[in-house]
């Protein structure tokens, strides 16, 4: 699998990048954009990954009277039921992401299948789901999302589906065009002259193809699933059973955090994260695009 | 063009069907909506009288060229809980969005291309490299954050602004009075937004401006000693406005759904605000009417950059026609 994504990278992706998967990793770690990126990135899959073992409190139960200023005790001091602030925002983190991951992950399944497909078949096939993605992105967001946390209930799962439904139309796009790319090359040709089927020539040609894009496309999404999912949960249509940082601030918002002059604490936390996170993952795509495809970065 | 208004038409009958389906798709009877949650105690002629009363016993089919029908003829149904007609309670909350949003998106106009001429201007140099920087960081946080940011330190640390609103309650201000107050309560909502919509509008601005600064005419105009200045009031900037003006027009789509979480923020009555009490309240008829009202708005946002920019563009024109 390593090997065959390396010679992919070194042979197929236009303009070819010299010398593969790791001379991407050192050109993605040889800028500042990349390398603020993935510091940013690694820390917060460590607080992802270990958070329920280094949050100091149960980040659900009650540690503290509520309303508690800064102390040794509670760093950033309790919420309005005395919970560990601190912790809540650790253990939050694994909520956060996990949910900007899994919708990302998914909006690029789905764009990915869209767009190799819609580039390879061309003709009525392209035609209408490049429509389909019109459609997909003249819908208003933020308003779509309301609607569908309203009728479907908000829950973990379905802000995943309804997240992915809505931003797989970008990624689509630009694969597409990517696989029209790959599909006019001369040795696709060639295996379609020689009878390879089509589905052979999908899966060993084009797929492989837009792989480095896809991943980039997909570094991306995260990046604004992450951003939806905070927005949403901040209007209280988050998870009310998994705490991310996006409703850690709902309630701050709907609790008081002003009036009782809380907020520096219990406000400016969470969007210090989310912002972490959003720009972490929005400069890795950005520099594992520019070392790829180093003429995309020429547009700047 | 004619494709063009086909999509559109695609759009808008996709937000319709949205409108009309997703209630249907819901698990649980339609009724529930109608009739709330003692919609099992309801005897069984009751319940047969108001499926008839609602058109719910007829086939989907029906029902849906029912409430096309009735759309077009402008009826977007009554509210539950105002029980209001949906319509006079959009156009009640519009003009607040509208005042919110317009005035968002002319500072963020005027001030992204300011600020994204000079930065392509003077290509590599500090301002051009701060503001990017700046830009990068504005895209990354979130917009409501941002808002309570400003309430934090403009209302509440530094009580300069009000907290939230659109009006003092009870001041039954009038006149010059009541403009000031209003203006008083705009300030942080459209600092946010304009702030958030900033960094689109610059980056447009300053990759135009760079296009048209490498284009032969702007060589060939400084090689014939055309000072700077001339330069970039009489070739630059015209030209490259061009991108900024189709970026505005799509902008003004989104004029009136484009605030919902901002509003959210600082309890502002516009219609996003409205938008999500219907979602919150469970009122459907209001939630589908906002929605439509916002996706219209967007549509015609579209069919206006469409229209105007061949307008501004003679290029366009010629390859159109």
């Amino acid at each position: 699998m390593a090997s065959s994504s390396t010679s992919v990278l070194t042979s197929r992706a236009k303009p070819p990048p010299a010398g593969g998967l790791k001379s991407a990793a050192s050109l993605l770690l040889s800028t500042w954009m990349g390398r603020t990126g993935v510091a940013l990135l690694l820390f917060l899959l460590f607080l992802a990954g270990a958070g329920p073992w280094i949050a100091p409190y149960d980040a659900a139960a009650q540690t503290g009277m509520p309303f508690s200023v800064p102390s040794a005790a509670h760093w950033l001091g309790t919420n309005d039921i005395g919970q560990d602030i601190l912790s809540e925002l650790i253990v939050g983190t694994r909520v956060s992401l996990s949910i900007g991951f899994t919708a990302a992950a998914l909006a690029i399944v789905i764009g990915t299948l869209v767009g190799v497909i819609a580039g390879f078949l061309g003709g009525r096939t392209d035609t209408t789901l490049m429509r389909l993605v019109d459609i997909v992105l003249v819908l208003p967001f933020i308003p779509l999302m309301i609607v569908l946390a309203a009728f479907f209930g908000a829950s973990s799962g379905n802000l995943i589906i309804a997240i992915s439904l809505l931003i797989w139309a970008r990624p689509a796009r630009v694969i597409r065009s990517s696989a029209l790319g790959i599909r006019n090359l001369t040795y696709v040709e060639g295996a379609q002259a020689l009878g390879a089927s089509n589905l052979h020539i999908l899966w060993k040609h084009v797929l492989p193809g837009v792989l480095p894009i896809a991943v980039s496309q997909f570094i991306l999404a995260a990046s604004s699933s992450i951003l939806i999912e905070a927005s949403l949960a901040f209007l209280g249509l988050g998870d009310p059973v998994r705490k991310s940082w996006g409703t850690v601030l709902y309630y701050a918002q709907i609790r008081g955090a002003f009036l009782n002059g809380s907020w520096p604490w219990w406000v400016v936390p969470p969007g210090v994260l989310i912002s972490m996170a959003v720009l972490g993952f929005a400069l890795t795509g950005r520099a594992i695009e520019t070392a790829l495809f180093p003429r995309l970065q020429q547009r700047s | 063009m004619l494709e063009r208004v086909g999509q559109y038409l695609l759009v808008l009958i996709a937000a319709i069907s949205l409108n009309f389906f997703l209630p249907r798709a819901m698990p649980g009877s339609p009724l529930q909506f109608l009739a709330g949650e003692d919609v099992a105690l309801l005897p069984a002629e009751d319940r047969q009288a108001l499926l008839a009363r609602t058109g719910l016993d007829q086939p989907l089919t029906v029902q849906y060229g029912k409430y096309v029908a009735s759309l077009a003829r402008g009826d977007l149904g009554y509210s539950y809980q105002a029980n209001k007609p949906v319509l006079t309670m959009l156009i009640e909350r519009l003009p607040w969005t509208l005042l919110l949003t317009g005035s968002a998106l002319l500072l963020s106009t005027v001030f992204g291309v300011i600020v994204g001429a000079l930065a392509a201007w003077r290509r590599n140099g500090w301002l051009d490299h701060a503001t990017l920087t700046s830009s990068i960081l504005l895209d990354s946080v979130p917009s409501f954050w941002l808002g309570m940011m400003l309430v934090a330190l403009f209302a509440v640390q530094w009580p300069l602004f009000p907290v939230f609103g659109a009006q003092t309650p009870w001041s039954n201000l009038t006149g010059w009075a009541n403009v000031m107050d209003i203006a008083r309560h705009l300030v942080l909502p459209v600092v946010t937004l304009t702030l958030v919509s900033l960094s689109g509008t610059f980056l447009v601005m300053r990759y135009a401006m760079l296009s048209v600064l490498g284009e032969d005419y702007v060589r060939t105009a400084r090689a014939k000693g055309v000072s700077e200045r001339q330069v970039l009031y009489k070739h630059a900037l015209r030209n490259a406005s061009m991108p900024v003006f189709t970026v505005f027009m799509l902008n003004l789509g989104t004029l009136v759904g484009g605030a919902v979480v901002i509003e959210t923020v600082f309890a502002f009555p516009g219609l996003g605000r409205m938008l999500f009490e219907a979602a919150s309240n469970r009122d459907y008829p209001l939630l589908q009417g906002a929605f439509l009202m916002v996706t219209i708005s967007i549509l015609a946002g579209n069919i206006l950059a469409d229209v105007v920019y061949p307008l501004l563009d003679p290029r366009v024109r010629v390859q159109r026609g």
